[in-house]
């Protein structure tokens, strides 16, 4: 009964997606769009359905760039995070080129990397990681600073040196931080590596997705949009759970 | 023990000299300033003078803001004085903690939050990079009244608790120097009184050489050998006296005429020096 009732609530909270599918439908209809123009949510739904098969390669890989890059990311991001926090020369050469290499449009950097990497997964996979790199570099510098005076003052009178400082303060202070950073980038690798997988790859939903569009497969096109969305809400969903479960575990 | 429970002070102020000694803690001519914005900046201390004798327990009194806390800083060689020495045995006091010699307890109990008591009170062996001596922190643990509580996190733990986990964790390495900052400040006047009690009782069985920080006149009083009392800021020794109630100082002792005498004459030494902050 309550589970019932926790699983209803659960739902209503999901109500703009409900809206979304609604509007969308709403949205062909009322602009009398053709099939090849917008299909309606039911053929695209229906196409999803009968091709489940169809769609899970794709899917599987996408989800495992997406992880991989963003676990590359985010532990090149700790150790220039850490070395950003350890000296001052490794601040003023890391967080410049950090800058830099956020400001450049990743479009524009795609085609540069595809040519140092190839036009093949590492490709996809070292954009995923760039992306994912800054939220969690600037979340990791910050963290590692933010342990309290108190802390600092109880290694420095136990005699800690500054690797166990770092290890058994520094860093544990910062996972809440960094668990953030991992949140909001999570959706972020599933859009980078869709990006990267439309413009060069050969897997993919970025890539099932040009496909489709090439072919006319309007059904096949949108399907691939509404299950890289339902991915991506996933992983953020999965992330914000990972979340909360560790930072119970260190605060 | 002598007959003389209290010896009150008659003239106003006395700076009786510290006793001789080769070690313990010795701060003299100590003064320590922390630059403002433009040029400016604010005098916390002025030619300090303190020793604290090997095995002695001094107990530094004062209005808050005097410094008290700055002088506690420096002896634990987290600040460098701006003038005069601070030698502990002899050497700069960073070089205890260097040693892992060091034992401190702060305002703030700065445990771990993401590590069990029982780690807390480890982590000075892991820091040391020594193996962690279990029988020790459990004997700890219950030495300050925390067995069965091993397991729980900080924050499952009431702040008296938490006080006793920091003072263990303190205790931990056995060390030579034992610094107080107001360690039960935040506690209510029930508990403070019972910690008080126990950290008396963990100090007479091992009289490690301490300094506790306080402006709690009664604390200073039950656990003391020697008070020193600093005026308002610039902070500097405005009186020292000796405590000679006997040992264990227990709940009847604070009925005692001489403890109450005592806690009078540091009371209105404090009121006056919080009027020339």
């Amino acid at each position: 009964m309550t589970a019932a009732r926790s699983v209803l609530t659960g739902l209503l909270h999901y109500w703009p997606l409900a809206l979304i599918v609604v509007l969308w439908d709403l949205w062909v209809v009322v602009n009398g769009y053709t099939e090849t123009v917008a299909p309606r949510p039911w053929a695209v739904f229906a196409d999803v359905g009968a091709n489940v098969g169809e769609y899970v390669p794709d899917l599987a890989y996408t989800l495992v760039m997406s992880l991989a890059g963003l676990g590359l990311g985010t532990l090149a991001a700790l150790i220039a995070g850490i070395g950003v926090w350890r000296s001052a020369a490794i601040s003023g050469v890391v967080t410049p080129a950090a800058l830099v290499l956020r400001s450049v449009p990743v479009t524009a950097m795609i085609p540069v990397i595809a040519r140092l990497l190839g036009y093949n997964d590492s490709t996809v996979l070292a954009i995923t990681a760039i992306i994912c790199f800054f939220p969690v570099f600037v979340f990791t510098v910050s963290g590692l600073a933010s342990a309290s005076q108190s802390g600092r003052d109880l290694f420095a009178v136990l005699g800690a040196s500054t690797a166990t400082t770092l290890r058994r303060l520094h860093l544990l202070t910062a996972v809440p931080s960094i668990m953030v950073a991992i949140r909001i980038t999570a959706p972020t690798a599933v859009l980078a590596a869709m990006l990267a997988e439309f413009l060069i790859g050969a897997h993919g939903l970025g890539h099932l997705f040009s496909t489709a569009r090439s072919y006319m497969e309007m059904d096949r096109a949108w399907g691939t949009a509404v299950v890289a969305t339902a991915l991506s809400v996933l992983t953020f969903v999965g992330a914000r759970a990972l979340e909360r479960a560790v930072v119970a575990r260190v605060t | 023990m002598t007959s003389t429970a209290v010896r009150s002070p008659q003239r106003l102020p006395i700076d009786r000299p510290a006793p001789v000694t080769g070690s313990g803690i010795a701060l003299r001519g100590v003064s320590k300033e922390y630059p403002l914005k433009r040029k400016t900046s604010l005098r916390a201390l002025d030619g300090l003078d303190l020793e604290v004798a090997p095995g002695e327990f001094v107990a530094l009194l004062g209005p808050s803001g005097c410094g008290k806390s700055t002088v506690l800083r420096l002896v634990a060689g987290l600040e460098e004085a701006s003038a005069g020495a601070v030698d502990v045995e002899g050497r700069p006091p960073a070089q205890l903690a260097r040693e892992h010699r060091l034992g401190v307890a702060f305002q703030e109990h700065a445990l771990l939050p993401w590590a069990s008591i029982r780690s807390n009170v480890a982590l000075p062996f892991q820091v040391a990079g020594r193996p962690v001596d279990d029988r020790r922190v459990d004997d700890l643990l219950r030495l300050v009244g925390l067995g069965g509580f091993e397991n729980a996190r900080p924050k499952q733990l009431s702040g008296g608790m938490r006080q006793r986990a920091a003072i263990a964790r303190a205790l931990a390495l056995d060390p030579d120097v034992l610094l107080l900052d107001e360690p039960f400040g935040a506690l209510d006047a029930v508990t403070r009184r019972r910690m008080n009690a126990e950290l008396a009782r963990i100090w007479s069985e091992q009289q490690i050489t301490t300094l506790l920080v306080t402006h709690d006149v009664d604390e200073a009083v039950l656990l003391a050998d020697r008070i020193v009392v600093m005026t308002g800021r610039p902070g500097r020794v405005r009186y020292t006296c000796t405590v000679d109630i006997p040992r264990p100082r227990g709940a009847d002792v604070t009925r005692t005429p001489e403890f109450h005498g005592l806690v009078d004459t540091l009371t209105a030494m404090l009121d006056s020096a919080d009027e020339t902050a």
